[in-house]
């Protein structure tokens, strides 16, 4: 296992492997995104109380779920890069921030759309919803303040330390409604005791997941290939005006 | 500690002389109570149940303008690194800065509240779940922000960009804190909002000295 961190810890040799893996995830996703929107759409059964509104819930649940995990995984690679100085760490937090600002906002938007058929209300100040919605500013803040500096290596570490400082929001989050009896409903497939979810509707949630877990992965990929060759091109032009000078 | 005590003699100098917008920071504090029953009347049923979100919100923008300046002006002209040279470890500066802000900014705000939340029409035999929220959350408020103080030194701008990553990191120390009032009003009873809002101190109080100080090197690369 260390093995794989000390290879892949020399960026260009990352940039390397990036550009190997991308098809590999792209084509993974599709193929989990195709059958999990076949099973969700056309072979699993509706709802016996939502009916047929139910379906958001494919897109909805795992876009929550890479919403606090983009965080998590933000959170241990900050923790590398801030402790064990890991060369990668801080760019790969710094890309995935993006990300999970886009997986919080369709997780916003999806449950709002389910919530109308469902509570009857767009919005309601649960500690779910509320809870989310600050974890959605915590994205922003992250992704403005990394972007307000001029060296991009700088602005990385920056980022994570915020990463750090925000952290203590997902807690609040996953267990919110365990804590507080709101109207939102509880976990029902990542808890203690196992899932009580039917394994009809199961199936199509994972293969959602799944896909949308590649979907993550194969965007990172490409954000970090975009910031590699940005500070490689930075430190070519560098060295190419130095030279200049010299003479 | 003897080192410590002076740092905070130190900053409570600057704020008493002047120097340090500590003072605004609290007329700031008034001026915003004094906005609520101005903005959404005087009617006193409905001021009875903003009163202790009214308060918290006050508390905490006052502690958000005076934060973007916790670090600022040392950092500028160059004191703080004096200070580090001098042989204190920069976690222990952090530490007395945040309290030498607390008791400027925090203490005078949980000091005022009972006074003040008697002119916005809560119940005055509320001021212990009021005072007490306040205690605990104000430090809180101060751990938190510190961080993005010391990143804002970095970057060697501040004002809005700040306020805009303070401020969601410390929603859920408000949302505790007015929602111990409010529940302790509604007769729930406010305490399980207290023991969280106790829990976050210590947990910031550890974290923070480590990463604010990380921030404030980042500055110095």
């Amino acid at each position: 296992m260390t093995n794989i961190f000390n290879f892949l810890a020399n960026p260009s040799r990352f940039r390397l492997f990036s550009q190997k893996a991308y098809p590999y995830t792209l084509l993974i996703m599709s193929i989990f995104i195709s059958t999990g929107l076949w099973f969700s759409l056309f072979n699993s059964p509706p709802d016996y109380q939502q009916g047929e509104t139910v379906r958001i819930m494919y897109v909805h649940v795992p876009a929550a779920w890479m919403a606090m995990m983009i965080y998590f995984f933000m959170t241990i690679m900050s923790i590398f890069a801030l402790v064990w100085r890991h060369p990668l760490a801080d760019i790969l937090s710094k890309c995935s921030a993006p990300i999970g600002a886009g997986f919080t906002l369709v997780a916003l938007v999806t449950g709002s759309i389910w919530g109308k058929p469902t509570w009857g209300t767009w919005w309601v100040w649960d500690a779910r919803l509320t809870s989310v919605f600050i974890l959605f500013l915590i994205y922003m803040g992250h992704i403005t303040l990394v972007r307000a500096f001029e060296d991009e290596y700088k602005g990385a570490r920056a980022g994570a330390i915020l990463t750090l400082i925000g952290a203590f929001n997902l807690p609040i989050i996953k267990f919110s409604v365990d804590w507080w009896n709101t109207l939102h409903q509880p976990a029902s497939v990542l808890k203690l005791g196992g899932p009580s979810i039917h394994i009809e509707m199961m199936v199509p949630l994972i293969l959602m997941a799944l896909g949308f877990l590649f979907f993550y992965f194969s965007i990172l990929l490409i954000n970090l290939q975009t910031e590699l060759n940005i500070r490689k091109l930075k430190k070519l032009f560098i060295k190419k005006f130095s030279e200049k000078k010299s003479f | 500690m003897k080192k410590f005590n002076r740092l905070i003699i130190r900053d409570i100098h600057i704020v008493v002389k002047g120097a340090s917008d500590a003072g605004a920071a609290l007329l700031f504090y008034l001026l915003a109570i004094i906005m609520f029953p101005l903005s959404s009347g005087t009617d006193a049923t409905l001021l009875t149940s903003i009163a202790g979100g009214a308060i918290w919100v006050a508390a905490l923008f006052s502690s958000l303008l005076s934060l973007d300046r916790l670090f600022r002006s040392d950092f500028e002209d160059g004191s703080l690194e004096q200070i580090v040279l001098s042989g204190i470890s920069l976690e222990t500066i952090v530490l007395s800065k945040c309290f030498a802000h607390w008791l400027t900014n925090g203490l005078p705000i949980v000091i005022l509240s009972p006074i003040l939340s008697l002119i916005i029409g809560l119940d005055f035999s509320y001021w212990w779940i009021l005072g007490l929220s306040l205690l605990l959350g104000t430090p809180s408020l101060t751990l938190i922000g510190a961080t993005p103080a010391a990143l804002s030194c970095a970057i060697g701008k501040g004002g809005v960009l700040t306020a805009l990553i303070i401020l969601p990191l410390m929603l859920p120390v408000l949302i505790l804190g007015s929602g111990a009032i409010t529940a302790e009003i509604s007769g729930l009873g406010g305490i399980g909002h207290i023991y969280a809002l106790a829990a976050i101190l210590p947990l910031s109080l550890l974290a923070v000295p480590f990463l604010a100080s990380k921030a404030l090197r980042l500055g110095w690369e």
